[in-house]
Formats: structure tokens, sequence, C-alpha cells
């Protein structure tokens, strides 16, 4: 479904990845551990075209997407939830849910995907005509998740959905996610913390210093206390 | 005048290098040579049939240069959208036009009050528009304009002369004894008005103030956080340029021997931008050597007329979206490639040369080397 | 007597509050959606007046045909301005820099275009609707009720749109949150386009239906423009509804200045209210805070 090759990207001045190799299959659940400041974030941005990619390609279920626009690749079925969130703070819940759908074809079309993301967080409908940045935290990423899933993705990557959120959501998010994957989806997820994504994750990669240390099945990797405690400390 | 409160607790200071000192960056020979290049120009040119029309085209330019650079000081360097330096050039040149006309005084005496109610005027716009953010400078400064340009067209007739400004005004009384050299001391009139402005403004820029401005300009929360008084600096910065600006119109009031209200046309502003962007935005030289091409060009191309506010309209866009920097960065890059001296070895413990980047708010700013 | 000056005041009032509202609706919705200080905004103004002028004198055809072309003609131009000066240097640390000086550099262009083209004798471009009826003493002209209904239309127009098409929500999308817009498959910089040359058609809308009550002169875009910008930093740069308000609240202001204390009085009262606004609520009556310097 997607394959990076040498990925090489970074912002003015300063080169973050130095060459990735990564893939995700159809269906997958592909997790890039690493500390923070390690490139994750800028990994997932030079995919999705927010950073200039430097060198290497990126290939969207057969085709180059490397150079294209952020727009455009989002278009082709490759939905990016960024960290933090990046709602639209001054529109509805519902507003911002129905962007998520933006390229979809009618507004019966987006009506119809609405229902359904509102089926997945019936909260979501309860709170339909509240401003997104009155939600509290949890609210405001299980908002995020719910517009991406608004467009018709063939893949999603979500970047740290853990951040900034207490245990109790944090589980909740997880949850959610698993039910994303368990419907098909294929995800590439950005973290920091190995513990919650065991049960959606089918393969681990090692993100550090900008380039891939380690890949390896998930279930092998997740287990390895010792290889984890000094990567992530 | 120092900008910036300590912050950093109080250790032993590294001896200044004196020869980093901005002074010095321009050798003295350079400085001087140029001034005697100013002072012979007109006994050379006397030779010249055209020499006369030369003389006044450098007085013009020596002018337009005072104003060009006062305007940059305050948008280049401190990030200030002011419109109104035509105003302040009108109220320069009306103060001293008023005082000789119907007070009677001498001109050399009235024109020292030009620059004093031109920074008057400026403080007065400058303390409650200063504070606030950059669109509205921009609309207070052009409704000043739009005040002062309506106020000397309809105002009291001592001021609006009926609609067409002050026509009659007394000229610079050098004696009968001057007679055909008279253009001559004019040429020295301007050019020790254009020394003192352009001396000036290279001590303000190259002073903790003008580097105070351009980290407001760069990026003002870390300046302000660093302690910059943003509200001082831009005050000083303002006033000085007004300062100048006025003196400017007050001789040019006393040197044509009258002022007009075409003054705040459009097309003497976009003549003052074009020189500013052309030459180089936010940089010392840029205002000068966009001046001399200003003023060249409409020489040159002197069947323009009316296309050239259409011309220099288009230029200005033009260049600020395509080559913001203007000319004079590309310049002084190519004379340190090709002409200028060596850099030091320890080139890390240098500091920065003057910076010329325009940013906006999130404008990274940039250095130079050399000088 | 006093019938007559009250119905003089709010007659007034109404009619400079739907016209500084009308100038001031392009100029917000620019700031807002692409932080652009779009002062070329005047110059779009006399593009449209002129054009229709042009159509009306030249073409010798109806006014009903030249509002459309003012109309379009004035979008045009938006549309390149954008293409040619503001595309460029979209992203860019550069930009308020580059777009404010190049804005004013193509409004003096422009007036000196239509100074070439036109001559500088004063133009006069006639009414959609021409007439009058009296009122109170007070002439109320056709065309201004037309340019207070046009007006008011626009606005609600141009309120539904941003609310309930989906153009109009990727435009308040692409103002709020940039990047977020473009991973939604928003194409950012074409809505930017849209978004100008919306702003620059309503500009043209304005500038059709308010030049017959002035002369139209190459330098007929300049006061407009400063009047635009007045209404708009005092609802609140970005504010429809604030563009609105304020326009009225500064129109009716301004007439009533002007029928009870006198002309002279108009300008420097609205000064006034200005700088009371800008120290009590300097984001205006509307605007929310803004971290963005211009």
């Amino acid at each position: 479904m997607l394959e990076v090759r040498g990925l090489a990207a970074g912002y003015a001045g300063s080169e973050v990845l130095h060459g990735v190799d990564l893939t995700v299959g159809e269906g997958e659940g592909v997790v890039v551990l690493g500390p923070n400041g390690h490139g994750k974030t800028t990994l997932l941005r030079a995919i999705t075209g927010l950073v200039s990619v430097r060198a290497g390609q990126v290939i969207l279920a057969g085709q180059d997407i490397t150079r294209w626009r952020p727009d455009v690749i989002a278009a082709g079925g490759l939905v990016h939830i960024p960290q933090g969130d990046l709602l639209f703070p001054d529109m509805t819940v519902r507003e911002n849910l129905l962007m998520g759908a933006y390229s979809g074809p009618t507004w019966a079309e987006r009506r119809t995907r609405l229902g359904r993301v509102y089926r997945l967080f019936p909260w979501l409908e309860e709170r339909a005509g509240q401003l997104a940045r009155t939600l509290s935290g949890g609210e405001r990423r299980m908002l995020a998740l719910g517009r991406g899933l608004m467009a018709r993705a063939r893949i999603m990557l979500i970047d740290e959905p853990s951040l900034g959120l207490a245990p109790v959501v944090t589980e909740q998010i997880y949850a959610n996610i698993r039910t994303i994957k368990e419907g098909g989806m294929s995800l590439l997820l950005a973290d920091e913390n190995a513990n919650h994504v065991a049960g959606l994750a089918d393969r681990v990669y090692l993100l550090e210093a900008g380039l891939l240390v380690r890949e390896g099945p998930a279930g092998e990797l997740l287990q390895d206390e010792a290889l984890l405690e000094s990567y992530l400390g | 005048m120092s900008a910036e409160t300590a912050v950093t607790p109080p250790l032993a200071r590294p001896a200044p290098n004196e020869d980093a000192a901005p002074w010095r960056r321009v050798p003295l020979v350079t400085v001087g040579g140029v001034l005697l290049l100013g002072v012979l120009v007109p006994i050379l040119l006397e030779r010249l049939e055209i020499g006369d029309y030369l003389v006044t085209l450098l007085i013009l330019f020596f002018m337009q240069a005072v104003v060009a650079q006062s305007w940059n000081l305050i948008m280049g360097y401190g990030g200030i959208y002011s419109f109104a330096q035509v105003a302040l050039f009108a109220v320069g040149g009306w103060t001293t036009g008023v005082l000789a006309h119907s007070l009677g005084w001498n001109p050399f005496l009235s024109v020292l009050f030009a620059p004093v109610l031109a920074t008057a005027a400026a403080l007065l716009i400058g303390l409650p528009t200063l504070r606030l953010r950059g669109t509205y400078v921009v609309l207070l400064t052009l409704a000043f304009h739009e005040l002062a340009r309506v106020f000397a067209i309809n105002g009291p007739r001592f001021i609006s002369g009926g609609g067409y400004g002050l026509v009659t005004v007394a000229t610079f009384p050098l004696g009968d004894a001057v007679g055909a050299q008279r253009n001559t001391y004019l040429y020295y009139l301007a050019l020790a008005v254009f020394g003192l402005a352009t001396f000036v403004i290279w001590r303000v820029i190259h002073s903790p103030l003008g580097a105070a401005a351009t980290a407001l300009r760069d990026s003002e929360t870390y300046a302000v956080s660093r302690g910059v008084n943003q509200f001082r600096v831009r005050l000083i910065l303002f006033a000085t340029s007004a300062f100048f600006t006025g003196l400017a119109g007050g001789y040019m009031t006393h040197y044509e021997g009258g002022i007009s209200t075409s003054v705040f046309d459009l097309s003497r502003l976009i003549d003052l931008l074009a020189m500013i962007v052309i030459g180089g935005w936010g940089t010392f030289g840029g205002p000068i050597l966009g001046a001399a091409i200003v003023i060249g060009l409409d020489q040159v191309l002197v069947g323009i007329g009316d296309y050239r506010a259409l011309a220099e309209g288009l230029i200005v866009a033009v260049i600020a979206v395509f080559a913001p920097r203007g000319l004079w960065p590309i310049i002084r890059d190519a004379y340190d490639r090709y002409l200028g001296p060596e850099p030091p070895r320890e080139a890390a413990g240098d500091p920065p040369a003057e910076t010329d980047d325009r940013g906006g708010p999130t404008g990274t700013g940039v250095t130079e080397g050399g000088g | 007597m006093h019938n007559t000056q009250l119905v003089q005041a709010v007659w007034g009032g109404v009619l400079f509050g739907s016209v500084y509202g009308l100038m001031a609706l392009g100029l917000t919705l620019a700031w807002g959606a692409v932080r652009l200080l779009n002062l070329a905004h005047g110059a779009i103004f006399i593009i449209g007046a002129y054009a229709a002028y042009w159509v009306v004198s030249s073409l010798h055809l109806t006014i009903l045909v030249a509002l459309p072309v003012g109309v379009l003609t004035a979008a045009l131009f938006a549309a390149l301005l954008h293409a040619l000066f503001i595309r460029p240097v979209i992203g860019k640390p550069g930009f308020d820099n580059a777009t404010l000086v190049a804005t004013v550099g193509l409004s003096i262009a422009v007036s000196a275009a239509a100074l070439l083209i036109f001559n500088p004798e004063y133009k006069v471009v006639p009414p959609v609707v021409p007439g009058a009826s009296i009122v109170a003493g007070v002439q109320i002209t056709n065309q201004g009720l037309l340019v207070i209904a046009a007006s008011l239309a626009l606005f609600a127009v141009v309120y539904l749109f941003l609310t309930y098409t989906r153009q109009g929500m990727a435009i308040r999308a692409v103002s709020q949150q940039r990047e977020a817009a473009s991973l939604m498959s928003i194409p950012v910089v074409r809505t930017y386009g849209v978004v100008i040359t919306i702003s620059g058609a309503l500009a043209g809308v304005a500038g059709v239906l308010l030049s017959p009550f002035f002369f139209l002169n190459p330098s007929s875009g300049f006061n407009p423009m400063i009047q635009a910008l007045i209404v708009t930093i005092f609802g609140g740069l970005g504010s429809v509804r604030g563009a609105l308000v304020a326009g009225y609240v500064l129109g009716l202001f301004e007439s009533f200045v002007e029928v009870y204390l006198g002309v002279a009085w108009a300008l420097p009262g609205v000064f006034l209210l200005i700088i009371v606004m800008l120290i009590v609520r300097p984001n205006g009556l509307f605007g929310v805070g803004e971290v963005r310097r211009l």
C-alpha cells in the first residue's frame, strides 16, 4: 500500500531524516517507535507533503507521490491525523467533520459518512454544534480521528495519538484506533510509547536519530523489554 | 542609549575588539575620499556647459536620498509601515515657508525649525500609533497624510495660499557677492544636510538601538522578552526619520522658493518607495543607490513623462515580490567577492555586519559578512 | 425642520453604512482568509468604475451591461493580482512585506494607468437606477436605495456562502488552520485565489454602484480605500459580521455628526471614534486576538 524508499527530509538548514525505508501493507498496522525529536513527526509530514523531501521516494499504491502537494496526496487516499490535532478552532464539531470529507463527491455522500462516524463516536453527534476549540483534549483527539475517517482513506497516518492525554482517555483512543484497523484500514502510527500499540501493530520499526534502526514483527519487538528500554528510556 | 537590559549575570566581559567597531568597517580613506569628491564635484562641473544643471540634479538627489534614507530607517530597519513620510516632508517645508513668508524670518533661521516641527508632528502621530500593530500604523499614517493634504489645500490662507501652496517664499539669502556661484553654495549646503543625515542614520543603524530595531522587526516576541522596549525604540527611530525628512523639506522650500500641494501627489510617494525598493530595502546603501537610479533614469528616459508613475508602480510591485532584497545587497556581495579584503581568520568571533533581511514576523535574520 | 434633519441623518447614515460595509467586506475577507492587507483594494474599486464608464461611454451600452462588465473586470484584475504577486510569496517569511509594498505599487500603477487611458477629467458614470423621491424634505435617490439593498444582499450572500457551501467552508478552514486544510485535500493556494477574486468582485460592485455619487477620477480609489480600512479595523480584521456592523455604526455616527454638528466635524469625529475603539478594544468590535503583526 505504502512504500517509502531512502527518504531524506528536513527543515531549512538541517536534515532530520537521513534515508528511511519502510512499507505498510494493505490492512497492516505499522508502528514507528522512537523518542521525541528523532524524526517521527518529520517522517509522517514528509510522506504527506508538508515537509519537502530532499531525497528518496514515497509510493502510494504503486504511484510515486513524492513531490505531490499535500492536498493532492490527501485526495489520493492518504489521510494524515497530525500531531496536536490541528482542528479548525472556530468551526463546529460537525463542520470539522464535514471538512474531512471535502473531497467527497456530494453532500449526500458526506452526510452518509458523517452518520458512520457518529456511530463510531456517538458523543460527537451530541456535541455536533459545539466549537472545536471548546473541546477537551480527549474530545479533540477523537474529533481529529473522526475527521480523518470522513475521507475515503486507503491508509491513515496517525501521529502520536496519546500526546497530552490522560491515561483513561488514552485507552479509549487506542481502542478506537483498533476498531478502525479492524475495519480493514491500513495504518501507519508514530508513537513514543510502546505500551498501547500492542493490540494494533503488526510490524514495528524503531526510529533513532532520523534512521530506522530496527524492524520486526510486533509480537517479537514489543516483548523485548530490554530493547525497548534502551531505545525509549 | 542602551536598548538591552542585562539579562545575563555580570560576567567578566571580553575586551571589545576595536577593529570590529562599525565606524572602523568603512576605512577613513573611503569616507575622506568620498567627501573630497563631493566637495570637488561642483568645481569640476562648473567647467561643463550643463554643469549647472548637473549640480541642480545633485542637489535634488541629495534631498531625495535624505528622505529615502529616513523612510528606509523606519520601514526597512524598523518594520514600521508608515506612509506619513511625504506629509512630514510637507510639515517641514511649510513650517519654514510660513515663518519666512508670513513672519519674514531669515530662511537660515526658519529652516532650523522645519525639522523641529516635523519631529513634533511625528511624536504626535507616533505616541498613539506606534504602540499598535502594523495594520493600524498603515491606516493612521495614511490618514495623517490625507489630513495633512486636505489641510494644506483648504486651510487658512497663509498656509494654503489659495490651494496652491506657498508660492513666493524667500530663498536662501546668500548675498549678492555670491553671484553666479549661487548654485554651488546651495550645493554645499545640500551636501552638508545629506552628509549629516547619512552620518546620523549610519550611526543609529549600527548602534544598539539599531540592533534592537532589527531584532524587533525580525522577531518581536523574542526581542521584547530580551528586554527591548519596543515603543521607545520605534519612537526614537520615527523621530529621527522625521527630523531629517523635515529638514529636507525645509531646504527644498527655500531652494525652490516655495512648496506646492503637489508634494502630496501619489507620484512623489511612489518615487520614494521605488528608491527604497530598487536600491535595497532595509540596507544602509540601498536608498542612496535607489535615489541615484531613480533620478538618473528619469533624466535618461525623458520622454517617459506620464508613464513614470505607472512604470515605478509596476517595478516596485515586481521587485517587492521577486527580488525583495533590491540591488544593494547584490552589488555589495559582488564587491565582497571580487574586490573586498579577505575576511579575518577567526571569522566566528566577528560581530555580524548590517542585517538586511526584511523578513516579516516569522522572518529569520540573515547576516552578511564583510562590509 | 427637526424631522428633516433626522431623516437626513438616518438616510445618510444608512447609505454611508451600506457603502462602507460593501467596501470593507472585500478587504476583511482578504485579510481573514489570506492575511493579506490589500492596499490595492481602492485600485480595484476604480477599475470596476472605469470599466463601467468605458462600456457606457465608448461602447454606448447601458449601465445594466456595464455593471457586470465592471464587476468581472475587477474580479479578473484581482485574480491576476493573486496569480502574479501573491501566489509567489505565499508561505514565505517576507509575505507581509512583499504584499504590502506590491499592493501599494500596483495601486499607484493603476491610478497612473487610469490617468493615461482616461485623462484626469472627472468622469460621470450613470446610475443603474436613476431618479429620486423626496421624503420629509430629504432627497432619497433610487441609486442610493439600490446601494443599500445591494450591500445587504451581498453580505447575506457572503455569509450564506461561507457558512453552507463547500467552497465557503473551505475558505474558513484555510483561514483558521492552513496545514490541516491541506490535509483535508483542500487546495490552499487555489482557495486563496478564490477569496481574492471574490474580494475583487465586491470592490468592483462597489466601484460601479458608487461612482454615480461622485466624479470619477484616477485618484478616486484612495479615499474609499482608507474608509474601507477604517471600517475593517473598527469591526475587527477578518470579521464579516464586524464589517457589516462597523459600517453602519461609523456611517450613522458620521452622518449624525455631519447633520447636527457640521461637515467639518465629520472626519475628526470619526477619527476620534476610531482612536477610542483602538484603545478600548484593539481588536475591533468582533475581532479575535492576533498573534501575528500586520
